[in-house]
């Protein structure tokens, strides 16, 4: 199933920690969104593999923007 | 005389300046990124110009944006208000090869105090004390362990061409060199374009002393006081006061005639700052240059009754200061809290949409300084600074009730705000006291 690592806060896409193919799991950082000058972790809700890399460096984030998509198992 | 400036910044300071250009007869242009479109301040300026997008290395960091924009509006200097290009040698060049003004000091000054091991070796040339460390860079672990060893740890690793607090690594024994110093250097790279680094002792429970000054092209350079600024979170400040508690009138006459002749060595022309660290015996260690207005250049205004954003459009238009240092009285006691769009607990960013707001009322006593409407929109992209508020009154004591009061009848609806915070400190004993040092929030709000 998939599902995607969405923004938690808004601002600008700092950067993404993860790459296509990579395994991540529920907690995990996998990209940084840098909201008023201060950095803001944004974390996997769930196990899985990284399917595509959806942000990059300086892309405007809104809150619930997918970040990465993720192959999670059901 | 200027007749026309572009002020290239966004938020409080661009209300401020203005202020000082229609005293001055000086049309003012601003320039506003997507995100601000509509924002309060670009309705004060007599023109505003679109430059870019919401991401700030498009707009209010895009030089070429913003000097196209001064030419095509008609400007003739650039006022770079604090942070963003504020600082950048590369930014003042291209100002003044386009043929404008640039409201600061020379391009190949700022160029070369954007070196701290420089401004250190010329304060020390002055027979002024800095910080305890290294005057030139150091280059291997080898160093940096053989300092440790030799001064002691633990010990600051800083970047030569820092700044905001950024990359500043401490480095507790021999063993850790090699990863902080690759660690140090690697932001330095990244975020400054330049990996050197230096070291600091580290100066325990220090306060942050800095004194404001104005340099015209004549070497006339007079102090308009010292501010405390020691009441800060993560290395940011949130509460400055003018005089400092601490600070006796004898060493107030040795900091000031240290800074007119570092300021002096430099060639510097325009308003600056020297920051510096007292440390708990007394001893004042000069830090670093502030090459711009700073955020905290009111509580000085107050104190000295001197307009800054005046004298730098004034020293611009090369005119020379008006005033010697025996010109200069200081006068009660100024002090200044800023409000930041944070959840007053976490300081957690809360960037949104401000519904309403309701301002203190200001005169002789209470100043504030903002960029804030009804309605208005606090984007996440920017410094989450939204107005700072000061008060003056003959006695410390007073100033802060009338800072405290000021702060309760400031009412912001829609984003969280600081205000708590600043509640907090201001009516803390320990602050009233006037003991304070850089871990007070730490210490007593922890």
């Amino acid at each position: 199933m998939e599902k995607s690592v969405n923004a938690i806060m808004p601002g600008l896409c700092a950067r993404v920690v993860v790459a296509e193919g990579d395994q991540v799991s529920k907690g995990q950082e996998v990209a940084v969104i840098n909201c008023m000058k201060t950095e803001i972790q944004v974390n996997s809700e769930y196990d899985g593999v990284v399917t595509k890399v959806i942000s990059k460096e300086w892309d405007e984030m809104q809150v619930g923007d997918p970040m990465v998509m993720l192959e999670v198992e059901e | 005389m200027i007749q026309k400036l572009l002020i290239a910044n966004r938020g409080e300071i661009v209300p401020r300046i203005i202020r000082s250009c229609r005293e001055l007869g000086i049309a003012t242009v601003a320039v506003f990124s997507e995100a601000d479109r509509g924002a309060p301040f670009t309705a004060e300026a007599d023109e505003a110009v679109l430059i870019g997008p919401a991401n700030p290395v498009e707009s209010y960091l895009n030089m070429e944006a913003i000097v196209a924009a001064a030419i095509e509006s008609g400007a003739q200097a650039i006022h770079p208000g604090y942070g963003f290009l504020s600082e950048r040698g590369a930014f003042a060049k291209q100002v003044a090869d386009a043929g404008l003004i640039w409201v600061g000091p020379p391009p190949e000054v700022l160029a070369a105090i954007s070196s701290k091991c420089y401004t250190r070796r010329l304060a020390v040339e002055v027979g002024a004390e800095v910080t305890p460390g290294t005057l030139e860079p150091v280059n291997t672990p080898e160093e940096v362990a053989a300092f440790g060893n030799e001064h002691g740890w633990p010990i600051f690793l800083k970047l030569d061409k820092g700044g905001g607090g950024k990359g500043i690594e401490m480095v507790e024994s021999a063993e850790m060199a090699a990863e902080v110093l690759q660690r140090a250097q690697s932001i330095g790279e990244m975020a400054f374009g330049s990996p050197e680094c230096y070291i600091e002792t580290v100066v325990q429970n220090p306060r942050h002393i800095e004194v404001q000054f104005l340099a015209d092209g004549e070497g006339n350079v007079v102090c308009l006081g010292e501010r405390e600024c020691s009441v800060q979170r993560r290395h940011q400040k949130i509460i400055e006061e003018a005089l400092s508690p601490v600070v006796t009138p004898e060493d107030r006459v040795k900091l000031f005639a240290n800074t007119q002749a570092i300021v002096k060595k430099m060639g510097y022309v325009g308003a600056g700052t020297l920051e510096g660290l007292r440390s708990t015996d007394g001893d004042y260690y000069f830090m670093e240059v502030n090459a711009r207005l700073q955020v905290e250049h009111p509580v000085s205004e107050f104190l000295s009754g001197v307009d800054i954003v005046r004298q730098q459009l004034l020293i611009a238009s090369g005119e020379s200061l008006a005033m010697s240092q025996d010109d200069v009285e200081l006068k009660g006691h100024a002090i200044e809290a800023r409000v930041y769009a944070e959840d007053p607990e976490t300081f957690f960013p809360s960037p949104g949409t401000i519904e309403r707001v309701v301002f203190p009322e200001t005169g002789e006593h209470l100043r504030v300084d903002h960029a804030i409407a009804d309605g208005c929109v606090v984007p996440p992209y920017y410094d989450p600074m939204l107005a700072k508020v000061i008060a003056w009154d003959e006695e410390r004591s007073g100033a802060i009730v009338r800072l405290v009061q000021g702060l309760k009848d400031f009412q912001i609806e829609g984003v969280k705000t600081t205000i708590p915070v600043d509640l907090k400190i201001l009516e803390h004993p320990q602050f009233a006291s006037g003991e304070v040092d850089t871990s007070f929030i730490e210490t007593y709000l922890g």
